[in-house]
Protein backbone atom coordinates (compact mmCIF):
# COMPACT_ATOMS: atom_id res chain seq x y z
CA UNK A 1 0.00 0.00 0.00
CA UNK A 2 1.49 3.26 -0.76
CA UNK A 3 1.68 6.10 1.65
CA UNK A 4 0.33 9.18 1.75
CA UNK A 5 3.70 11.74 0.23
CA UNK A 6 4.36 14.95 0.55
CA UNK A 7 5.40 17.38 -2.10
CA UNK A 8 6.63 20.85 -1.24
CA UNK A 9 3.71 22.17 -3.17
CA UNK A 10 1.02 19.92 -3.78
CA UNK A 11 -1.87 20.87 -5.68
CA UNK A 12 -4.31 18.04 -5.09
CA UNK A 13 -4.04 15.75 -2.02
CA UNK A 14 -6.73 13.00 -1.28
CA UNK A 15 -5.77 11.05 2.72
CA UNK A 16 -7.47 7.75 3.40
CA UNK A 17 -10.62 7.90 0.96
CA UNK A 18 -12.80 5.09 0.86
CA UNK A 19 -15.78 4.66 -1.28
CA UNK A 20 -18.59 2.14 -2.25
CA UNK A 21 -21.40 1.91 -4.40
CA UNK A 22 -22.88 -0.81 -1.95
CA UNK A 23 -22.23 -2.16 1.52
CA UNK A 24 -19.24 -4.90 0.69
CA UNK A 25 -18.31 -3.33 -2.41
CA UNK A 26 -15.21 -1.08 -1.97
CA UNK A 27 -14.57 0.97 -5.19
CA UNK A 28 -11.54 2.54 -3.01
CA UNK A 29 -9.50 1.89 -0.47
CA UNK A 30 -7.35 4.19 1.45
CA UNK A 31 -6.54 6.33 -1.08
CA UNK A 32 -3.98 8.56 -1.05
CA UNK A 33 -2.83 10.53 -3.96
CA UNK A 34 -0.56 13.59 -4.56
CA UNK A 35 -0.55 15.08 -7.64
CA UNK A 36 2.36 18.25 -7.39
CA UNK A 37 1.94 21.21 -8.70
CA UNK A 38 2.81 22.05 -12.55
CA UNK A 39 2.88 18.52 -13.07
CA UNK A 40 1.16 15.75 -15.76
CA UNK A 41 0.07 12.78 -12.98
CA UNK A 42 -1.01 10.29 -15.18
CA UNK A 43 -3.81 8.30 -12.99
CA UNK A 44 -3.65 4.83 -14.61
CA UNK A 45 -5.73 1.66 -13.69
CA UNK A 46 -7.71 -1.06 -15.75
CA UNK A 47 -11.21 -0.42 -16.62
CA UNK A 48 -13.32 -0.79 -13.43
CA UNK A 49 -10.03 0.15 -11.20
CA UNK A 50 -11.68 3.42 -9.33
CA UNK A 51 -10.33 6.14 -12.01
CA UNK A 52 -13.31 8.07 -12.17
CA UNK A 53 -14.95 7.66 -9.06
CA UNK A 54 -11.90 9.22 -7.57
CA UNK A 55 -12.31 11.79 -10.22
CA UNK A 56 -15.80 12.13 -9.36
CA UNK A 57 -15.25 12.98 -5.89
CA UNK A 58 -12.42 15.52 -6.82
CA UNK A 59 -15.01 16.94 -8.44
CA UNK A 60 -17.79 16.90 -5.62
CA UNK A 61 -20.04 14.97 -8.26
CA UNK A 62 -19.84 12.05 -5.69
CA UNK A 63 -20.69 12.81 -2.22
CA UNK A 64 -17.34 11.94 0.07
CA UNK A 65 -18.10 8.96 2.25
CA UNK A 66 -14.66 8.41 3.70
CA UNK A 67 -11.64 10.34 3.71
CA UNK A 68 -10.43 14.07 2.81
CA UNK A 69 -9.94 15.73 -0.18
CA UNK A 70 -7.78 19.16 -0.13
CA UNK A 71 -7.23 21.22 -3.24
CA UNK A 72 -4.83 24.37 -3.87
CA UNK A 73 -4.79 23.70 0.19
CA UNK A 74 -8.23 23.69 0.97
CA UNK A 75 -10.58 21.34 1.89
CA UNK A 76 -12.89 20.41 -0.42
CA UNK A 77 -16.14 20.60 0.96
CA UNK A 78 -15.60 23.97 2.90
CA UNK A 79 -14.44 25.64 -0.04
CA UNK A 80 -15.99 23.78 -3.05
CA UNK A 81 -16.38 26.71 -4.72
CA UNK A 82 -13.40 28.46 -4.39
CA UNK A 83 -11.66 25.14 -5.27
CA UNK A 84 -14.31 24.85 -8.79
CA UNK A 85 -13.41 28.42 -10.00
CA UNK A 86 -9.34 26.93 -10.50
CA UNK A 87 -10.86 23.78 -11.88
CA UNK A 88 -11.41 22.64 -15.05
CA UNK A 89 -12.80 19.02 -16.04
CA UNK A 90 -13.80 16.61 -19.30
CA UNK A 91 -15.31 13.08 -16.79
CA UNK A 92 -16.45 10.44 -18.81
CA UNK A 93 -16.76 12.21 -22.82
CA UNK A 94 -17.78 15.45 -23.88
CA UNK A 95 -20.85 17.29 -22.22
CA UNK A 96 -21.86 19.74 -25.07
CA UNK A 97 -25.02 20.67 -26.11
CA UNK A 98 -25.72 19.52 -29.86
CA UNK A 99 -28.15 21.76 -30.47
CA UNK A 100 -25.62 25.03 -30.19
CA UNK A 101 -22.78 25.67 -31.64
CA UNK A 102 -19.41 25.37 -31.06
CA UNK A 103 -18.91 29.15 -29.44
CA UNK A 104 -22.55 28.94 -27.91
CA UNK A 105 -21.13 25.87 -26.16
CA UNK A 106 -18.03 28.13 -24.91
CA UNK A 107 -20.78 31.01 -24.09
CA UNK A 108 -22.40 28.95 -21.68
CA UNK A 109 -19.33 28.10 -19.59
CA UNK A 110 -18.49 31.77 -20.07
CA UNK A 111 -20.90 33.21 -18.71
CA UNK A 112 -20.46 31.98 -15.52
CA UNK A 113 -16.51 32.24 -15.42
CA UNK A 114 -17.15 36.08 -16.86
CA UNK A 115 -13.92 35.10 -19.16
CA UNK A 116 -13.45 37.74 -21.42
CA UNK A 117 -15.38 37.67 -24.91
CA UNK A 118 -12.17 37.47 -26.89
CA UNK A 119 -11.12 34.40 -25.25
CA UNK A 120 -13.29 32.61 -27.12
CA UNK A 121 -11.65 32.55 -30.50
CA UNK A 122 -8.15 32.18 -28.54
CA UNK A 123 -9.81 28.93 -27.35
CA UNK A 124 -11.22 27.61 -30.40
CA UNK A 125 -7.71 28.31 -31.96
CA UNK A 126 -6.22 26.84 -29.23
CA UNK A 127 -8.29 23.08 -29.75
CA UNK A 128 -8.32 23.63 -33.87
CA UNK A 129 -11.67 24.32 -34.28
CA UNK A 130 -11.79 28.12 -35.22
CA UNK A 131 -13.06 26.96 -39.32
CA UNK A 132 -16.02 25.06 -37.16
CA UNK A 133 -17.15 28.06 -34.93
CA UNK A 134 -20.34 28.27 -35.98
CA UNK A 135 -21.08 24.62 -37.01
CA UNK A 136 -23.93 22.95 -34.42
CA UNK A 137 -21.90 20.74 -32.42
CA UNK A 138 -24.38 17.58 -33.38
CA UNK A 139 -22.33 17.94 -37.00
CA UNK A 140 -19.45 17.24 -35.50
CA UNK A 141 -17.00 14.14 -35.02
CA UNK A 142 -16.15 13.03 -32.02
CA UNK A 143 -12.59 13.81 -32.15
CA UNK A 144 -14.03 17.30 -32.66
CA UNK A 145 -16.40 16.94 -29.94
CA UNK A 146 -13.12 15.74 -27.59
CA UNK A 147 -11.28 18.95 -28.51
CA UNK A 148 -14.05 21.22 -27.98
CA UNK A 149 -15.04 19.74 -24.53
CA UNK A 150 -11.48 20.41 -23.68
CA UNK A 151 -11.92 24.04 -25.18
CA UNK A 152 -14.69 24.40 -22.63
CA UNK A 153 -12.51 22.82 -19.29
CA UNK A 154 -9.42 25.16 -20.38
CA UNK A 155 -11.57 28.60 -21.12
CA UNK A 156 -11.10 30.43 -17.81
CA UNK A 157 -7.44 29.09 -17.37
CA UNK A 158 -8.16 26.62 -15.08
CA UNK A 159 -5.06 26.20 -12.42
CA UNK A 160 -5.63 22.63 -12.51
CA UNK A 161 -7.41 20.45 -15.70
CA UNK A 162 -8.85 16.90 -14.64
CA UNK A 163 -9.77 14.69 -17.30
CA UNK A 164 -11.17 11.38 -17.49
CA UNK A 165 -9.84 9.41 -20.70
CA UNK A 166 -9.51 12.27 -22.66
CA UNK A 167 -8.74 10.76 -25.91
CA UNK A 168 -10.83 7.83 -25.83
CA UNK A 169 -12.42 6.93 -29.41
CA UNK A 170 -9.50 9.22 -30.67
CA UNK A 171 -7.96 8.33 -34.29
CA UNK A 172 -4.12 8.17 -33.91
CA UNK A 173 -3.94 11.82 -35.20
CA UNK A 174 -6.21 12.86 -32.65
CA UNK A 175 -4.56 11.64 -29.95
CA UNK A 176 -1.12 13.07 -30.68
CA UNK A 177 -3.04 16.59 -31.02
CA UNK A 178 -4.52 15.98 -27.76
CA UNK A 179 -0.97 15.08 -25.97
CA UNK A 180 0.50 17.85 -28.22
CA UNK A 181 -2.42 20.54 -26.24
CA UNK A 182 -2.13 18.76 -23.07
CA UNK A 183 1.63 19.63 -22.99
CA UNK A 184 1.20 23.13 -24.32
CA UNK A 185 -0.84 24.13 -21.93
CA UNK A 186 1.48 22.58 -18.89
CA UNK A 187 4.35 24.18 -20.23
CA UNK A 188 3.17 27.43 -21.52
CA UNK A 189 0.79 28.18 -19.24
CA UNK A 190 1.67 25.87 -15.99
CA UNK A 191 -1.88 24.24 -15.65
CA UNK A 192 -1.39 21.49 -13.36
CA UNK A 193 -3.11 18.41 -15.13
CA UNK A 194 -4.19 15.02 -14.05
CA UNK A 195 -5.41 12.29 -16.68
CA UNK A 196 -6.61 9.17 -16.67
CA UNK A 197 -6.05 6.25 -18.67
CA UNK A 198 -6.27 2.29 -18.55
CA UNK A 199 -3.79 2.63 -21.08
CA UNK A 200 -0.08 3.51 -19.58
CA UNK A 201 1.74 3.63 -22.65
CA UNK A 202 -0.67 6.73 -23.72
CA UNK A 203 0.15 8.33 -20.37
CA UNK A 204 3.95 7.04 -20.25
CA UNK A 205 4.55 10.03 -23.58
CA UNK A 206 2.51 12.61 -21.46
CA UNK A 207 2.93 12.52 -18.02
CA UNK A 208 6.08 13.31 -15.31
CA UNK A 209 4.31 11.50 -12.61
CA UNK A 210 1.85 8.49 -12.25
CA UNK A 211 -0.38 6.64 -9.94
CA UNK A 212 -1.44 3.21 -10.62
CA UNK A 213 -4.48 1.87 -9.43
CA UNK A 214 -5.97 -1.46 -9.29
CA UNK A 215 -9.26 -2.25 -7.16
CA UNK A 216 -9.41 0.70 -5.52
CA UNK A 217 -6.01 0.68 -4.27
CA UNK A 218 -3.12 3.32 -5.23
CA UNK A 219 -0.38 0.77 -6.03
CA UNK A 220 2.74 3.13 -6.98
CA UNK A 221 2.54 6.87 -7.17
CA UNK A 222 5.83 8.59 -8.05
CA UNK A 223 7.88 10.13 -10.77
CA UNK A 224 7.91 8.37 -14.34
CA UNK A 225 11.27 8.30 -13.50
CA UNK A 226 10.74 6.46 -10.64
CA UNK A 227 9.20 3.53 -12.81
CA UNK A 228 11.59 3.77 -15.08
CA UNK A 229 14.41 3.05 -12.06
CA UNK A 230 11.92 -0.19 -11.43
CA UNK A 231 11.72 -1.44 -15.25
CA UNK A 232 16.04 -1.13 -15.32
CA UNK A 233 16.32 -3.47 -12.32
CA UNK A 234 14.01 -6.24 -13.56
CA UNK A 235 14.78 -7.69 -16.99
CA UNK A 236 13.10 -10.54 -19.26
CA UNK A 237 16.11 -12.67 -20.08
CA UNK A 238 16.39 -15.35 -22.46
CA UNK A 239 18.88 -18.32 -22.79
CA UNK A 240 19.26 -21.21 -26.07
CA UNK A 241 21.25 -23.92 -25.40
CA UNK A 242 22.56 -27.48 -26.81
CA UNK A 243 19.85 -29.34 -24.42
CA UNK A 244 17.38 -27.13 -23.27
CA UNK A 245 15.19 -29.11 -21.58
CA UNK A 246 18.15 -30.49 -19.04
CA UNK A 247 19.09 -26.78 -19.39
CA UNK A 248 15.52 -25.84 -17.81
CA UNK A 249 15.97 -28.49 -15.27
CA UNK A 250 19.41 -27.14 -13.64
CA UNK A 251 18.18 -23.45 -14.13
CA UNK A 252 14.67 -24.84 -11.99
CA UNK A 253 17.58 -26.33 -9.04
CA UNK A 254 19.06 -23.03 -8.62
CA UNK A 255 18.18 -21.48 -5.67
CA UNK A 256 17.11 -18.86 -4.77
CA UNK A 257 17.08 -18.13 -8.57
CA UNK A 258 13.24 -17.23 -9.80
CA UNK A 259 11.04 -19.35 -11.87
CA UNK A 260 12.54 -19.96 -15.31
CA UNK A 261 10.56 -21.07 -17.89
CA UNK A 262 10.59 -22.80 -21.35
CA UNK A 263 9.06 -20.81 -24.54
CA UNK A 264 7.60 -21.75 -27.94
CA UNK A 265 10.40 -20.98 -29.96
CA UNK A 266 13.04 -22.93 -28.09
CA UNK A 267 14.97 -20.74 -26.12
CA UNK A 268 14.17 -20.70 -22.35
CA UNK A 269 12.90 -17.62 -20.80
CA UNK A 270 13.63 -16.15 -17.75
CA UNK A 271 11.55 -13.64 -15.85
CA UNK A 272 12.72 -11.33 -13.71
CA UNK A 273 16.44 -11.79 -13.08
CA UNK A 274 19.26 -9.40 -12.45
CA UNK A 275 22.19 -9.08 -14.44
CA UNK A 276 24.38 -10.58 -11.65
CA UNK A 277 22.09 -14.07 -11.63
CA UNK A 278 22.39 -14.18 -15.36
CA UNK A 279 26.20 -14.20 -14.99
CA UNK A 280 25.81 -16.42 -11.93
CA UNK A 281 23.83 -18.58 -14.73
CA UNK A 282 25.56 -18.85 -17.71
CA UNK A 283 28.58 -19.87 -15.39
CA UNK A 284 26.82 -22.84 -14.15
CA UNK A 285 25.75 -23.61 -17.47
CA UNK A 286 29.19 -24.06 -18.83
CA UNK A 287 30.58 -25.75 -15.77
CA UNK A 288 27.85 -28.40 -16.27
CA UNK A 289 28.55 -28.66 -19.76
CA UNK A 290 25.91 -26.91 -21.69
CA UNK A 291 27.09 -24.96 -25.10
CA UNK A 292 24.99 -21.54 -24.51
CA UNK A 293 24.07 -20.64 -27.90
CA UNK A 294 22.41 -17.51 -27.34
CA UNK A 295 21.98 -15.28 -23.54
CA UNK A 296 19.63 -12.20 -23.95
CA UNK A 297 18.29 -9.17 -21.67
CA UNK A 298 16.11 -6.94 -22.55
CA UNK A 299 14.51 -4.08 -19.49
CA UNK A 300 10.81 -4.79 -18.78
CA UNK A 301 8.47 -2.33 -20.50
CA UNK A 302 6.26 0.19 -18.54
CA UNK A 303 3.52 -1.79 -19.55
CA UNK A 304 4.93 -4.95 -18.52
CA UNK A 305 5.28 -3.69 -14.84
CA UNK A 306 1.67 -2.08 -15.14
CA UNK A 307 0.57 -5.92 -15.66
CA UNK A 308 2.71 -7.17 -12.88
CA UNK A 309 1.22 -4.39 -10.75
CA UNK A 310 -2.30 -4.95 -11.64
CA UNK A 311 -2.25 -8.64 -12.63
CA UNK A 312 0.34 -10.78 -11.14
CA UNK A 313 -2.03 -13.73 -10.69
CA UNK A 314 -2.87 -13.39 -14.86
CA UNK A 315 1.03 -13.06 -15.32
CA UNK A 316 1.94 -16.01 -12.91
CA UNK A 317 -0.70 -17.50 -14.55
CA UNK A 318 0.41 -17.03 -18.03
CA UNK A 319 4.15 -17.76 -17.08
CA UNK A 320 3.03 -21.59 -15.88
CA UNK A 321 1.22 -22.81 -18.75
CA UNK A 322 3.92 -21.62 -20.62
CA UNK A 323 6.00 -23.62 -18.01
CA UNK A 324 3.68 -26.68 -18.90
CA UNK A 325 4.13 -26.36 -22.57
CA UNK B 1 -24.05 40.48 -3.45
CA UNK B 2 -21.81 38.00 -4.87
CA UNK B 3 -24.26 35.28 -4.83
CA UNK B 4 -26.88 37.49 -6.57
CA UNK B 5 -24.24 37.84 -9.47
CA UNK B 6 -23.24 34.13 -9.79
CA UNK B 7 -27.23 33.39 -9.99
CA UNK B 8 -27.59 36.20 -12.77
CA UNK B 9 -24.47 35.12 -14.66
CA UNK B 10 -26.18 31.30 -14.02
CA UNK B 11 -29.43 32.75 -15.59
CA UNK B 12 -27.42 33.76 -18.67
CA UNK B 13 -25.71 30.63 -19.03
CA UNK B 14 -29.01 28.64 -18.92
CA UNK B 15 -30.95 31.14 -21.55
CA UNK B 16 -28.14 30.30 -24.08
CA UNK B 17 -29.11 26.54 -23.37
CA UNK B 18 -32.44 27.48 -24.46
CA UNK B 19 -31.56 28.77 -28.09
CA UNK B 20 -33.03 26.24 -30.85
CA UNK B 21 -34.35 23.49 -28.04
CA UNK B 22 -37.10 22.02 -28.34
CA UNK B 23 -38.47 23.49 -25.59
CA UNK B 24 -38.69 27.05 -26.39
CA UNK B 25 -39.73 25.48 -30.33
CA UNK B 26 -42.96 24.23 -28.52
CA UNK B 27 -43.57 27.55 -26.10
CA UNK B 28 -43.84 29.02 -29.38
CA UNK B 29 -46.06 26.65 -31.93
CA UNK B 30 -48.22 26.06 -28.82
CA UNK B 31 -48.61 29.77 -28.11
CA UNK B 32 -49.55 30.18 -32.17
CA UNK B 33 -51.49 26.87 -32.13
CA UNK B 34 -55.16 27.99 -30.87
CA UNK B 35 -55.42 31.73 -32.13
CA UNK B 36 -54.33 29.93 -35.76
CA UNK B 37 -56.86 27.52 -35.61
CA UNK B 38 -59.45 30.41 -34.92
CA UNK B 39 -58.05 32.17 -37.82
CA UNK B 40 -58.02 29.66 -40.57
CA UNK B 41 -62.12 29.15 -39.44
CA UNK B 42 -62.92 32.11 -39.53
CA UNK B 43 -61.01 32.66 -43.10
CA UNK B 44 -63.28 29.95 -43.96
CA UNK B 45 -66.29 31.13 -43.09
CA UNK B 46 -65.68 34.71 -43.83
CA UNK B 47 -69.00 35.94 -44.79
CA UNK B 48 -70.07 35.77 -40.86
CA UNK B 49 -67.19 38.14 -40.27
CA UNK B 50 -68.56 41.39 -40.45
CA UNK B 51 -71.51 40.61 -37.78
CA UNK B 52 -69.05 38.90 -35.84
CA UNK B 53 -66.75 41.65 -35.72
CA UNK B 54 -70.10 43.70 -35.14
CA UNK B 55 -70.98 42.13 -31.92
CA UNK B 56 -70.47 44.70 -28.73
CA UNK B 57 -68.93 41.47 -27.12
CA UNK B 58 -66.46 40.53 -29.97
CA UNK B 59 -63.47 40.74 -27.55
CA UNK B 60 -64.92 39.00 -24.68
CA UNK B 61 -66.43 35.96 -27.42
CA UNK B 62 -62.75 36.06 -29.09
CA UNK B 63 -60.95 35.81 -25.55
CA UNK B 64 -63.14 32.88 -24.38
CA UNK B 65 -62.91 30.72 -27.38
CA UNK B 66 -59.34 30.76 -27.54
CA UNK B 67 -58.75 30.25 -23.66
CA UNK B 68 -61.05 27.22 -23.87
CA UNK B 69 -58.63 24.76 -25.40
CA UNK B 70 -55.78 26.69 -24.03
CA UNK B 71 -56.53 26.55 -20.17
CA UNK B 72 -57.97 22.86 -20.54
CA UNK B 73 -54.99 21.15 -23.10
CA UNK B 74 -52.43 23.77 -24.11
CA UNK B 75 -51.64 25.18 -20.80
CA UNK B 76 -50.97 22.14 -18.63
CA UNK B 77 -48.99 19.91 -21.73
CA UNK B 78 -46.57 23.37 -22.05
CA UNK B 79 -45.62 23.23 -18.60
CA UNK B 80 -45.59 19.47 -18.68
CA UNK B 81 -43.22 19.37 -21.82
CA UNK B 82 -41.51 22.52 -21.65
CA UNK B 83 -40.59 22.01 -18.37
CA UNK B 84 -39.50 18.10 -18.55
CA UNK B 85 -37.53 19.63 -21.96
CA UNK B 86 -35.24 22.04 -20.29
CA UNK B 87 -34.18 19.87 -17.32
CA UNK B 88 -33.77 17.22 -20.29
CA UNK B 89 -31.13 19.19 -22.09
CA UNK B 90 -29.01 18.30 -19.87
CA UNK B 91 -29.93 14.50 -19.60
CA UNK B 92 -29.56 14.31 -23.24
CA UNK B 93 -26.45 16.12 -23.68
CA UNK B 94 -24.73 13.78 -20.47
CA UNK B 95 -24.42 17.68 -19.13
CA UNK B 96 -25.26 17.36 -15.46
CA UNK B 97 -21.64 16.10 -14.33
CA UNK B 98 -20.57 19.08 -15.81
CA UNK B 99 -23.33 21.89 -14.93
CA UNK B 100 -22.90 20.47 -11.07
CA UNK B 101 -18.77 21.04 -11.70
CA UNK B 102 -19.09 24.53 -12.11
CA UNK B 103 -18.36 27.00 -9.20
CA UNK B 104 -22.33 27.58 -8.39
CA UNK B 105 -24.25 26.56 -5.51
CA UNK B 106 -27.10 24.03 -5.30
CA UNK B 107 -29.20 26.86 -4.74
CA UNK B 108 -28.36 28.65 -7.69
CA UNK B 109 -28.16 25.59 -9.85
CA UNK B 110 -31.74 24.22 -9.08
CA UNK B 111 -33.44 28.15 -9.09
CA UNK B 112 -31.53 29.41 -11.79
CA UNK B 113 -33.10 26.60 -14.10
CA UNK B 114 -36.19 26.97 -12.68
CA UNK B 115 -36.24 30.40 -13.21
CA UNK B 116 -35.43 30.07 -16.96
CA UNK B 117 -38.41 27.42 -17.11
CA UNK B 118 -40.80 29.56 -15.66
CA UNK B 119 -39.77 32.35 -18.09
CA UNK B 120 -40.51 30.44 -20.97
CA UNK B 121 -44.28 29.32 -19.73
CA UNK B 122 -44.27 33.03 -19.38
CA UNK B 123 -43.13 33.67 -22.74
CA UNK B 124 -46.08 31.40 -24.10
CA UNK B 125 -48.54 33.02 -22.27
CA UNK B 126 -47.18 36.56 -23.77
CA UNK B 127 -47.12 35.08 -27.04
CA UNK B 128 -50.24 33.56 -26.73
CA UNK B 129 -51.92 36.76 -25.87
CA UNK B 130 -50.41 38.66 -28.73
CA UNK B 131 -51.26 36.14 -31.19
CA UNK B 132 -55.26 36.25 -30.02
CA UNK B 133 -54.94 39.90 -31.06
CA UNK B 134 -53.02 39.59 -34.30
CA UNK B 135 -55.49 36.64 -35.39
CA UNK B 136 -58.60 38.82 -34.64
CA UNK B 137 -57.09 41.63 -36.32
CA UNK B 138 -55.53 39.85 -39.56
CA UNK B 139 -59.45 39.44 -40.77
CA UNK B 140 -59.69 43.53 -40.59
CA UNK B 141 -56.45 43.52 -42.38
CA UNK B 142 -57.80 41.38 -45.35
CA UNK B 143 -60.61 43.80 -45.18
CA UNK B 144 -62.89 40.47 -44.80
CA UNK B 145 -64.23 42.59 -41.61
CA UNK B 146 -64.20 46.09 -39.95
CA UNK B 147 -62.44 46.51 -37.04
CA UNK B 148 -64.40 46.08 -33.74
CA UNK B 149 -65.77 49.04 -32.63
CA UNK B 150 -65.56 47.26 -28.67
CA UNK B 151 -62.59 48.79 -26.96
CA UNK B 152 -59.96 46.16 -26.25
CA UNK B 153 -60.05 45.17 -22.25
CA UNK B 154 -56.41 44.90 -22.22
CA UNK B 155 -56.11 45.10 -18.36
CA UNK B 156 -58.86 42.23 -17.72
CA UNK B 157 -57.00 40.17 -20.87
CA UNK B 158 -53.57 40.59 -18.54
CA UNK B 159 -55.45 39.95 -15.30
CA UNK B 160 -56.78 36.75 -16.72
CA UNK B 161 -53.47 35.68 -18.44
CA UNK B 162 -51.76 36.30 -15.08
CA UNK B 163 -54.36 33.95 -13.51
CA UNK B 164 -54.09 31.13 -15.69
CA UNK B 165 -50.04 31.10 -15.66
CA UNK B 166 -50.04 31.19 -11.86
CA UNK B 167 -52.62 28.08 -12.07
CA UNK B 168 -49.84 26.03 -14.07
CA UNK B 169 -46.99 26.97 -11.17
CA UNK B 170 -47.80 23.58 -9.47
CA UNK B 171 -47.41 22.16 -13.08
CA UNK B 172 -44.41 23.20 -13.62
CA UNK B 173 -43.00 22.61 -10.16
CA UNK B 174 -44.19 18.91 -9.75
CA UNK B 175 -42.46 18.23 -13.62
CA UNK B 176 -39.71 20.24 -12.66
CA UNK B 177 -39.14 17.84 -9.76
CA UNK B 178 -39.37 14.73 -11.62
CA UNK B 179 -37.61 16.01 -14.53
CA UNK B 180 -34.38 16.63 -12.41
CA UNK B 181 -35.37 13.57 -10.83
CA UNK B 182 -35.48 10.91 -13.48
CA UNK B 183 -33.44 10.67 -16.56
CA UNK B 184 -35.91 8.97 -18.52
CA UNK B 185 -38.46 11.65 -20.11
CA UNK B 186 -41.05 9.34 -20.35
CA UNK B 187 -41.38 9.50 -15.88
CA UNK B 188 -42.28 13.70 -15.89
CA UNK B 189 -44.13 13.41 -19.21
CA UNK B 190 -46.29 10.09 -18.20
CA UNK B 191 -46.76 11.54 -14.77
CA UNK B 192 -47.84 14.67 -15.86
CA UNK B 193 -50.16 13.18 -18.49
CA UNK B 194 -51.69 10.56 -16.49
CA UNK B 195 -52.59 13.88 -13.69
CA UNK B 196 -53.84 16.01 -16.49
CA UNK B 197 -56.38 13.13 -17.08
CA UNK B 198 -57.02 12.39 -13.79
CA UNK B 199 -57.56 16.25 -13.08
CA UNK B 200 -59.89 16.15 -16.33
CA UNK B 201 -62.03 13.17 -15.11
CA UNK B 202 -62.19 14.48 -10.77
CA UNK B 203 -63.66 17.76 -11.97
CA UNK B 204 -66.84 17.04 -10.77
CA UNK B 205 -65.76 15.13 -7.65
CA UNK B 206 -65.89 16.64 -4.86
CA UNK B 207 -62.10 16.47 -3.67
CA UNK B 208 -60.93 17.37 -7.37
CA UNK B 209 -59.73 20.38 -6.23
CA UNK B 210 -57.01 18.50 -4.27
CA UNK B 211 -55.23 17.67 -7.91
CA UNK B 212 -52.68 20.04 -8.81
CA UNK B 213 -53.18 19.84 -12.38
CA UNK B 214 -56.51 20.90 -12.33
CA UNK B 215 -56.14 24.80 -11.13
CA UNK B 216 -55.64 26.43 -15.09
CA UNK B 217 -59.19 24.00 -15.94
CA UNK B 218 -60.81 24.98 -12.88
CA UNK B 219 -59.53 28.76 -13.08
CA UNK B 220 -61.76 28.77 -16.72
CA UNK B 221 -64.05 26.77 -15.65
CA UNK B 222 -64.64 28.90 -12.37
CA UNK B 223 -64.70 32.35 -14.84
CA UNK B 224 -68.14 31.29 -16.52
CA UNK B 225 -70.41 30.50 -13.53
CA UNK B 226 -72.46 28.31 -16.13
CA UNK B 227 -70.09 25.97 -15.68
CA UNK B 228 -70.98 24.15 -12.57
CA UNK B 229 -68.27 22.89 -10.25
CA UNK B 230 -68.22 21.61 -6.71
CA UNK B 231 -66.98 24.90 -4.46
CA UNK B 232 -63.12 23.86 -3.16
CA UNK B 233 -62.76 24.05 0.54
CA UNK B 234 -60.01 26.45 0.16
CA UNK B 235 -59.50 29.04 -1.81
CA UNK B 236 -57.83 28.05 -5.23
CA UNK B 237 -54.76 30.46 -4.69
CA UNK B 238 -54.18 29.32 -1.43
CA UNK B 239 -53.76 25.45 -2.87
CA UNK B 240 -51.72 26.82 -5.70
CA UNK B 241 -49.26 28.39 -4.00
CA UNK B 242 -48.88 25.17 -0.63
CA UNK B 243 -48.36 22.93 -3.74
CA UNK B 244 -46.08 25.63 -5.53
CA UNK B 245 -43.84 25.81 -2.69
CA UNK B 246 -44.30 21.88 -1.55
CA UNK B 247 -42.96 20.74 -5.05
CA UNK B 248 -40.41 23.80 -5.22
CA UNK B 249 -38.95 22.86 -2.12
CA UNK B 250 -39.42 19.25 -2.22
CA UNK B 251 -37.49 19.09 -5.04
CA UNK B 252 -34.74 21.20 -4.09
CA UNK B 253 -34.26 19.23 -0.84
CA UNK B 254 -33.85 15.87 -3.67
CA UNK B 255 -31.58 17.25 -5.67
CA UNK B 256 -29.36 19.09 -2.67
CA UNK B 257 -29.19 15.25 -1.45
CA UNK B 258 -28.55 13.56 -4.59
CA UNK B 259 -25.46 11.02 -3.77
CA UNK B 260 -24.44 11.04 -7.32
CA UNK B 261 -24.71 14.06 -9.89
CA UNK B 262 -24.28 13.94 -13.49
Amino acid sequence: MVKPRIYLKTCLQTAHLYHRYAPGREVLTDLNLAVPEGSIYGFVGPNGAGKTTTLRLLLGLLRRQQGAISLFGRDLDSDRIEILRKIGSLIEGPSLYEHLTATENLRVTQMIYRSPRQRLAEVLELVGLSAAREKLVSEFSLGMKQRLAIGVAILHRPALLILDEPTNGLDPNGIVDMRRLLKQLNQEHGTTILVSSHLLSEVERLATHLGIVHHGRLLFQGTLDELRRRRSERTQAWVSTSDDEAALKLIRQLQPLPEAVRIDDGRIRLASWTRGELAVLNRRLVNEGFDVYELGSQAGSLETIFMEMVAPDAIAGDVRSLSAK
Amino acid sequence: MQSLEMFVRCLQSEWIKQKRSLGSWLTIVGALFTPGIVLVARLLHYRTLPTLYAADDFWQSMWRSSWESMAVFFAPMAAILATSLVAQIEYRNNAWKQVCALPLSSATLYFGKLLVVLALIAQFFIFFDVSVYISAVIPCLLRLAPYPHAPLPLHAFLTDTVQYAIATLPIVCAEYLLSIQFKNFLVPVGVGFLAWVAALASLSWKYGYLIPYAYSIMTYLQSYPKQALPVPALPLRWLVSAYTMGFCITGYVLFVRKRVRG
